[in-house]
């Protein structure tokens, strides 16, 4: 019999057998969905972790003092100790644990670093027409600073390496801070000393950044040449572990510290970002593992309806072989019948997991893996979910349909 | 007479229930010749539909040879077999054994599909065959939009659609009416006189079987006797 004619044949089947192949593909339908919408909430994800990654720079390596990505306590800082100039030691004394001239230093003679910026933080004061506002300021090197940013101007220009009492301020700062707008050119005063504004930058914060020397003199408690953080940037991304092993070897040894008492932490934002996709990897596979089981309910479902089905239509097995039916026809005829429900279900699946996954995302908006996700439906995944559909309906029906060819005519005629 | 279409050997069927073997047929030998009316008759259990079952190739003998047009059928595979069958033998039931899901037509065409002919010859056939069996305006009609005499009818149309040498009937009148139940043997009579066709009439019916050229009396799996009826010509 002709593949057409089978076709033809397994459709019929499932016409005529309506509530149960519909409640059949009821049970692949929501296996599909699950699925697709799971599939696609993970791409999204994927996709604006990627994209974030590349925003982040993942040639970017920041170092800081302290312990464990430079986070929170545990570390102190040394008010003016350490002294001045390039004979301070890191820790000259007890309790300091800083950045100095020093290990600026180590960092310059090592070959993988293309660029370092040195910053140091802090709250300050600010004044604008009068009114007074309090802000971070980071003192930044200017001459490095707008390479290795990943912040973007919007209006002016960035900081020069000529520059001395200028500043490029947030978007937020500029536009909404102050009663009246911080605009280009318009002066503010910082613990005392006057800056203009020559740049604002395209983004939603309050910070204030300027040429490093002058965030020395304006930053309360900063003492020359001890820095907060110095944020590298190295020549090749694709050598990120081994340079940062590089510099944790080279700033152990400059500062007489060993793996168990080190003092100072590197951290990458690929590093972080990638900790946070292998989690999502986890909850993903996790969650595809949960919509797999929804998947093999519906084809126990397809399989139990052949079954049936075969055992239903005997009789019509044993005419069909008796006026001249081959058994290759039969099984095709079964399985098409099979195939055609995973497709059917596959199809509305996909249907359904697509509405879904446009609702999912701002269910999942709360849980800090999801945030900035959207779900996307690529082709792939519409091409995988009809593949496994179409797939799992064949698989449960070889058993039934092999069944139905191997009938003897003899006694599936005789069958009532 | 012409040449053998079907030649039975020493055939056994033996049926196994569980320890007991129960033979059906018992040492059958017999030959049909080609366009010979044939009628097996024999009383219940008397091996009848067994015999049935073999000359239709729709079950294998236990022991013995059972040939088809010179083919051996034990010696054919599943496949091979159905398509000889397709080919060569035209069924019609008691119960009529059509597809309750398909009209007329599609039953009808349905040998048709199986033997993969081109769409448009195998549906002008069929049209011309359900002609001839008189059901032309109904043959978009269920089975169960249809008497049991136009059930037959499509039966009939059925096994005559892929032109097969042998046409098989099995009690064909056994679920129609006296007058219904005469046409279709009329319809036989004519595609045997007028068609050249070789029929095997499997009946109970003593009356049936003086329609017959050759009448092959069944009893207890055993061949009893072999008549010809030189009247019927």
């Amino acid at each position: 019999m002709k593949i057409s004619k089978c076709f033809k044949h397994a459709f019929n089947m499932v016409l005529h057998s309506k509530l149960r192949s519909w409640l059949t593909i009821t049970g692949i339908v929501i296996g599909v969905a699950a699925v697709i919408a799971i599939v696609s909430i993970g791409d999204g994800m994927q996709q604006s972790l990627n994209s974030q990654l590349n925003a982040l720079g993942g040639d970017i390596v920041t170092i800081s003092p302290g312990f464990e990505r430079g986070g929170g306590g545990g570390f102190t800082r040394g008010a003016g100790g350490g002294g001045g100039g390039g004979s301070s030691g890191p820790q000259a004394t007890t309790k300091e644990i800083v950045l100095a001239r020093s290990d600026l230093q180590v960092l310059k003679g090592i070959p993988d670093i293309a660029l370092i910026d040195t910053n140091i933080r802090g709250s300050v004061d600010i004044y604008y027409l009068g009114k007074k506002g309090k802000v971070s300021v980071t003192g930044v090197d200017q001459s490095i600073w707008s390479q290795i940013t990943l912040s973007k101007i919007k209006t002016g220009r960035m900081l020069d390496p000529a520059d001395q009492n200028v500043i490029v301020v947030g978007g937020r700062l500029a536009a909404s801070y102050f009663a009246q707008p911080l605009g280009i050119n318009k002066m503010v005063t910082i613990n005392g000393s006057a800056f203009r504004v020559v740049g604002i930058l395209d983004d939603q914060t309050n910070n204030v950044y300027m040429p490093i020397q002058m965030a020395f003199q304006v930053i309360p408690d900063k003492t020359n040449d001890i820095y907060d953080t110095f944020i590298v940037k190295i020549k090749d991304e694709n050598q990120l572990d081994e340079t940062i092993i590089k510099i944790d070897d080279r700033l152990m040894t400059a500062r007489h510290v060993t793996t168990k008492n080190k003092d100072f932490s590197i951290s990458s934002r690929k590093e972080m970002q990638q900790t946070r996709a292998d989690t999502m990897n986890s909850m993903n596979t996790f969650l595809l593992a949960i919509a797999g089981v929804s998947l093999i309910v519906g084809s126990i479902g397809i399989a139990n309806t052949m079954f049936t089905s075969v055992l239903e239509k005997t009789k019509e097995i044993g005419i069909m072989k008796a006026i001249g039916a081959r058994n290759k026809d039969i099984l095709q005829i079964f399985l098409f019948n099979a195939a055609f429900i995973g497709l059917v279900g596959g199809i509305l699946g996909i249907i359904l997991g697509t509405i879904l996954s446009g609702f999912l995302p701002a269910l999942m908006s709360g849980l800090p893996i999801a945030r900035g996700g959207l779900a996307i439906v690529t082709f792939n995944s519409i091409a995988m979910a009809l593949s496994v559909s179409v797939s799992v309906g064949i698989l449960a029906g070889i058993i039934p349909a092999y069944q139905a060819s191997k009938l003897r005519p003899v006694d599936a005629l005789r069958f009532e | 007479m012409t040449d053998s279409i079907m030649k039975m050997q020493d055939v056994w069927k033996i049926y196994k229930m569980g320890a007991v073997e129960v033979p059906a047929l018992r040492g059958v030998t017999v030959e049909i010749k080609t366009g010979d009316f044939v009628a097996i008759i024999g009383a219940s259990g008397s091996g009848k539909s067994t015999m049935m079952n073999l000359i239709g190739c729709l079950d294998i003998p236990s022991h013995g040879s059972i040939f088809l047009k010179s083919q051996d059928i034990s010696k054919l595979s599943e496949s091979d077999l159905s398509s000889l069958r397709g080919k060569t033998i035209g069924f019609i039931f008691q119960q009529y054994n059509l597809i309750q899901s398909m009209t007329a037509f599609e039953n009808v065409m349905l040998p048709l599909e199986f033997l993969e002919y081109n769409d448009r010859k195998a549906a002008a056939r069929a049209r011309e065959i359900l002609k001839l069996v008189g059901l032309e305006d109904k043959m978009h009609h269920r089975p169960t939009q249809l008497s049991g005499g136009q059930q037959q009818r499509v039966s009939i149309a059925r096994s005559l659609v892929s032109d097969p040498e042998i046409i098989l009937a099995d009690e064909p009148t056994g679920a129609l009416d006296s007058v219904t139940g005469k046409e279709v043997l009329n319809m036989l009579q004519k595609l045997w006189k007028e068609h050249g066709k070789t029929i095997i009439l499997v009946t109970h019916d003593l009356n049936l079987a003086k329609l017959a050229q050759t009448t092959i009396e069944l009893k207890d799996g055993e061949i009893m006797r072999i008549s010809q009826n030189h009247e019927v010509n």
